[in-house]
């Protein structure tokens, strides 16, 4: 037996998954450990082990490869809990990460001061050098002025260096001269380098992207090189990869290198089960919609594949521009607080009560009335079998919460249960809306899958809120994102900012280009697996006048054509008119940056068993008082004893150890061939 | 007033109408063609009734909130045979309008037969004719000067576009291709918000929604009255200087004298100064929402922006002054100036009455644009400053943000990379950090402006244009906190003797080689510098923000 594992460490649980050659899967869950993520990490392998009936030694030699999803640079950034971080930057030009561009997000507050950027000035060094815009060199590198700043950033005890000079991009000359001096005089400090971590035009994001970098590098190269030798002792031989937030997967020590490309490594896996899912379901289509405690996460995986994002985004008000999954993060779930305004206007969230206090249901003591204290007085949560009944809710304390908002407004308790409800499924609808229709698409055409502690209670009301007819709720549904770790392929990344002889695209130039850039990639994957390399290249573009490039795939393009720029340019127009609905041909085009991923695809074990249709009949466990426009008693239905084939009618409610889904009248369940609930929303 | 209305019901019609206008300015955003609106996000969307109420409206320019209704008013007026498909431009500030770049698409909503609504897009066009490019004339002394005036007019009737009409508008201004694309984003947007509005109709009842719609502008009033009725009662005045008309008068004075009394307030402006004969002059529209922009900053950040919660102010101009100015006059540069210079004197009056709440002066605009040909190319450019950008004013919550904006912005304005400038320009960078000094001292410090020394590498001479103001008078400080560092451009040219920009030119020579020295002002101090504490003085020396010290010293 050959086993796969796939590790996601959540913010309350750390989720495991253990493959073998056959298919055959298997859970485990255990308890976060935030202080240092590796101690539930090998607690969560003890438990997998377990349920495997071998030891964890045993367990351990048997696997291949394990693939891990971390938040430690997540967290690092949120927390602020990052490396003290010194800037090297072209004299003259220190501020542009305090500058934002100028921008600001909430326009009507005047008064809320400004956010401290991760380096304060007094650690953002200017150093004498310039290049010009092409590259020439307009001042040398001065040493002197390197001198004096690497004084300081040793008297500051500073352990880690970001070095970003303007029009690197273009020629990185100077930023590799001060990289070799400071780890010369400066050994053991973590160093990064705008031109390795982003060697595009534009300083902000070039900068910003970098500091980043150097800001979460330390912690995670200390948490990987701590996993990686614990693991090690244990017995661990194969290979430890790491999700990055592009959704492929890298060798420790390249996440160590690039781990501002780890940010978004938790979610990356859930978007990669989706897409896994999608294959398995033959539907190619689907918004994967995760709704947790705090936050809900949207994606959209559109013709099997998941869209990555145009422009980076900001992560905990950082702005990253290294490509990531496209992910929308909404304040609203299952702690989000309901309240009413000075004019009687009822709002949910964003304001959360976490997992701490929790929800008034927790018996915590949190008091305010939240997402899942209505779901418990509307009868949807059972409050004592929640979690399986290890951690029963307080019904009246839920009660007592909602009856405050239900007093504001002047309604009954589940009127205004019914409110919060409503309120709360509305705004991720809105959610979903704007995700989808600023890519140009139209939700209604997709279906909904949906996973996450709390997806299940609210997805057919937003599902009938955006005209989706279909749901899918996974059997991996509350393990999703490490399950969909496996199906990760290797990816490595390479982009560089194109510049032309002359305006416009020059075939051979544009070739050339894309040629180095896959040498490089393909190279540096091969370092890492021997197995077969295919390779994407793409290309951001936009019209003269444009400030938003678009990214355009340029697969399957003939790239010894002869008429190679005018098949770039019309990808181009086409992805432009697919995107918003014109294109301006005979206009002038700019051509940005060229990308390029090495993919090493590795085999994935087969997670899609067909089973046997049920030759019993489904039938309740008990039933329950529910609201659903009125108070009814309805059939309550255990997910594990579902079987394919069964199909039942709402309103019902359906519930496992980890999870409750809920159908309202008209909608109707049936379990297909995996064993995953797929709905008809009426 | 509103009929009964179950409260979740009201609740969702409100989010849903929010979606709406937020779906119709990400429409616009991603769609436009020209800079001002891809970029600078110079345009709004909204949604009025047909007695010019404001609905709903994505937050885009503070300065168009207040500025629609009239616009909404002055097409009713116009118009009294609207048929559905009809789509109605308007921009002169003497027929709703606000100033002649901002052009404005209404697309009337029908229910049946009954119309019912108006989904709107203002959108800042990059040019609208006249004199000088992008429709910035210090030289205009009558409107006709600035650019194409358009009363209300049916660019559609009926679904069918008038095209020789259009023919007409494109060929009024410089860059037709623009104008025409960023056009039709704006129908399209507005379109757009007509469809989900029919989704809502239909899913709600066109009754449910009205009644919604009433419920939701009495709430919003209500959270409003909530908020002003714990500020002081009394008469207030607060007063803003202009520097210049650019044409030799100095010192114009805007004059809020405010009145507030339990949860209502009314601004007067009639004092003011009278009006000019340049561009500073600003139309009753402009100044009704430069008014209603100060309330705004001053309630709480989340109340809806809609006619509700204008309710309990009212706005008194009197027509001849600087703030009404009358028929024909020229207006372009309202927008910024005076608009900035009536916030300040609206928040300095109200801070008496709610001194927890008025934040100091927010920088002010000084543009400058450059026209030149670029060597590397051999083709002409024109190239708009948004860097150095101004910084904001401290509050009673803390130090001001730098590089930010002014009153009119407050950081809606990206100014984008120096690298792809320097890539499309033959301009260089060579410093482009924060101005020490220039924030207003206090116990809260007023947010940093920005140096910039720009050398320009054009190989013949190239020629500048400047409109703005605020290069004498400085953002204000607050309860004792200092006025900001006003704004001081210089242009240094070897050979030449050093020379101060003023705030309203035409025509600088600009040799090759030459430096503008750029230095934008800081924003307004809060409370007395003595209670700034010794970590925050500390802070500022170590972080260079403030090498001054002496004359800190010597103030206190």
């Amino acid at each position: 037996m050959r086993l796969t594992i796939g590790i996601d460490v959540g913010g309350t649980f750390t989720d495991l998954v253990a493959v073998d050659q056959a298919g055959w899967t298997v859970f485990a869950k255990s308890l976060s450990t935030p202080a240092d993520q590796s101690i539930g990490v090998m607690a969560g392998l003890d438990e997998l082990a377990r349920r495997l009936k071998l030891t964890r030694a045993e367990m351990l030699a048997r696997t291949e490869r394990l693939i891990h999803g971390t938040t430690v640079a997540t967290n690092a950034l949120l927390e602020r809990k990052g490396a003290k971080v010194a800037l090297l930057t072209t004299q003259g030009h220190r501020d542009v990460i305090e500058m934002r561009e100028g921008l600001k997000s909430n326009r009507y507050d005047l008064r809320s001061p400004p956010p401290e950027p991760l380096i304060p000035r007094e650690l953002r060094f200017g150093i004498r050098e310039r290049l010009r815009p092409d590259g020439s060199v307009l001042t040398p590198l001065d040493n002197d002025s390197l001198t004096r700043a690497i004084a300081a950033i040793r008297a500051a005890g500073v352990t880690s260096v970001a070095v970003c000079y303007l029009h690197a991009y273009r020629n990185p000359a100077h930023e590799i001269a001060t990289v070799e001096r400071l780890t010369r005089e400066l050994p053991g400090v973590y160093v990064s380098r705008s031109s390795d971590v982003l060697p595009q035009i534009k300083e902000y994001e070039r900068v910003s992207t970098t500091i980043v970098n150097a800001y979460v590098g330390p912690a995670v190269r200390l948490y990987l090189g701590n996993l990686e030798q614990r693991l090690m002792e244990a017995g661990f031989k194969g290979s430890l990869f790491i999700i990055l937030s592009h959704g492929g997967i890298a060798p420790v020590e390249e996440a160590a290198r690039l781990a501002a490309g780890t940010v978004l490594s938790g979610p990356a896996g859930g978007i990669s089960g989706s897409r896994r899912c999608a294959e398995l379901l033959g539907v190619p289509d689907l918004i994967p919609f995760d709704m947790g405690g705090t936050s809900t996460d949207i994606s959209l995986i559109a013709g099997g594949r998941a869209s990555l994002s145009v422009d980076g985004g900001l992560v905990a008000d950082q702005r990253i521009a290294l490509r990531s999954l496209d992910i929308v993060s909404i304040a609203a779930g299952g702690g989000s607080i309901a309240r009413v305004d000075a004019g009687g206007i009822l709002h949910v969230g964003p304001e959360s009560a976490g997992a701490v206090p929790g929800p008034a249901c927790y018996g915590n003591g949190g008091t305010s009335p939240t997402v899942t204290d209505a779901n418990v007085v509307l009868g949807y949560l059972d409050a004592a079998a929640f979690m399986g009944g290890r951690r029963p809710l307080n019904r009246t304390a839920a009660e007592t919460a909602v009856d405050g908002v239900a007093a504001s407004l002047g309604l009954s308790r589940v009127e205004a249960a019914a409110g919060i409800y409503r309120l709360v499924n509305l705004k991720m609808a809105d959610g979903i809306r704007l995700m989808t229709l600023r890519r140009g698409v139209d939700p209604r055409k997709f279906t909904l899958l949906s996973f996450g502690g709390a997806a299940g209670l609210h997805v057919v009301e937003v599902a009938r809120e955006l005209e989706i007819k279909r749901i899918i709720v996974p059997t991996a549904a509350s393990v999703l994102s490490a399950w969909g770790m496996l199906t990760s392929d290797l990816r490595y990344e390479v982009s560089q900012t194109y510049f032309g002889a002359s305006p416009g695209i020059v075939a051979d130039e544009v070739r050339d280009l894309f040629g180095k850039l896959e040498q490089k990639a393909t190279s540096r994957l091969r370092a890492w697996f021997d197995g077969p390399i295919s390779v994407e290249r793409s290309a951001e573009m936009r019209y003269g006048a444009q400030v938003y490039e678009i990214d355009v795939p340029l697969d399957d393009i003939n790239w010894q054509s002869s008429s190679l720029a005018d098949e770039i340019e019309n990808r181009f127009h086409d992805r432009h008119e697919e995107l918003y609905t014109y294109a301006l041909r005979g206009q002038e085009i700019v051509f940005v940056n060229a990308r390029v991923a090495a993919v090493g695809v590795v085999p994935k074990s087969d997670q899609g068993r067909r089973l046997a249709f049920a030759e019993t009949a489904c039938v309740p466990v008990t039933t329950r008082r529910a609201f659903f426009g009125e108070w009814r008693e309805v059939p309550v239905y255990a997910l594990d004893a579902l079987a394919p084939g069964h199909v039942l009618d709402g309103p019902a409610i359906i519930e496992a150890e980890t999870t409750t889904v809920v159908i309202h009248s008209g909608d109707r369940l049936a379990v297909n061939d995996l064993g995953w609930l797929d709905i008809q929303v009426r | 007033m509103s009929a009964k209305i179950d409260p979740i019901t009201r609740s969702v019609v409100q989010h849903r109408l929010s979606s709406v206008v937020a779906e119709m300015g990400e429409a616009m955003l991603r769609t436009s063609y020209s800079q001002i609106l891809n970029s600078s996000r110079d345009f709004s969307a909204a949604i009025c009734d047909t007695h010019g109420r404001l609905i709903a409206q994505a937050d885009h320019i503070p300065v168009h909130v207040g500025a629609l209704p009239w616009a909404t008013l002055a097409v009713e007026k116009r118009f009294k045979d609207v048929r559905p498909g009809d789509v109605i431009l308007l921009n002169d500030p003497y027929h709703g309008g606000s100033h002649l770049p901002d052009l404005t698409a209404f697309v009337p909503i029908f229910h049946g037969e009954q119309r019912l609504y108006w989904t709107i897009v203002r959108a800042h066009q990059s040019d609208i004719g006249g004199a000088t490019y992008g429709g910035y004339n210090p030289t205009a002394t009558e409107i006709w000067q600035e650019g194409l005036r358009i009363p209300p007019i049916k660019l559609y009737e009926a679904g069918h576009l008038r095209d020789d009409l259009l023919d007409m508008l494109a060929l009024n201004v410089r860059n037709a291709r623009d104008f025409r694309g960023d056009l039709a984003a704006m129908v399209g947007s507005a379109r757009l918000g007509e469809r989900r509005l029919a989704r809502l109709f239909a899913e709600f009842g066109v009754a449910t929604v009205a009644v919604a719609i009433e419920s939701m502008l009495d709430a919003a009033e209500q959270q409003t009255r909530a908020v002003v009725s714990t500020w002081k009662d009394g008469v207030f005045y607060g007063e803003a200087l202009l520097d210049d008309d650019g044409r030799g008068r100095n010192d114009i004075r805007i004059v809020a004298k405010v009145t507030k009394y339990g949860s209502d307030i009314e601004v007067d402006l009639s004092e003011s100064d009278p009006q000019t004969t340049s561009f500073v002059n600003s139309s009753h529209a402009n100044t009704q929402a430069a008014v209603a922009m100060a309330f705004a900053y001053l309630i709480d950040a989340d109340i809806p922006k809609n006619s509700g919660a204008l309710r309990p102010l009212r706005v008194v101009t009197k027509p001849g002054t600087i703030v009404h100015a009358e028929d024909g006059m020229p207006v372009t540069l309202c927008t910024s100036h005076p608009s900035n210079e009536i916030v300040e004197a609206v928040v300095k009056a109200l801070a008496a009455s709610c001194p927890d709440r008025a934040m100091a002066g927010w920088g002010r605009r000084f543009r400058i644009a450059i026209q030149g040909e670029n060597p590397r190319t051999g083709r002409k450019f024109i190239w708009h400053m948004f860097q150095a950008r101004p910084g904001g004013g401290a509050s009673p919550c803390g130090d001001g943000w730098s590089s930010i904006g002014e009153w009119h912005t407050v950081g809606g304005i990206k100014f984008g990379s120096i690298e792809v400038d320097e890539v499309r320009f033959p301009l260089h960078f060579r410093h482009h950090e924060f101005r020490a000094d220039s924030g207003g001292d206090g116990q809260f410090r007023g947010g940093l402006g920005v140096s910039l020394d720009l050398v320009i590498e054009t190989e013949k001479p190239a020629t500048a244009n400047t409109a703005g103001d605020g290069a004498r008078h400085g953002p204000c400080g607050l309860f004792g906190g200092k006025d900001g560092a006003p704004h001081y451009y210089r242009l240094v040219s070897p050979g030449r003797p050093p020379r101060v920009l003023r705030t309203k030119e035409v025509g600088i020579e600009i040799l090759p080689g030459d430096c503008l020295e750029i230095r934008s002002s800081g924003g307004g101090g809060w409370g007395p510098p003595a209670k700034r504490s010794p970590e925050a003085r500390t802070r500022d020396r170590v972080q260079g923000l403030v090498t001054d010290t002496q004359a800190v010293e010597r103030e206190q």
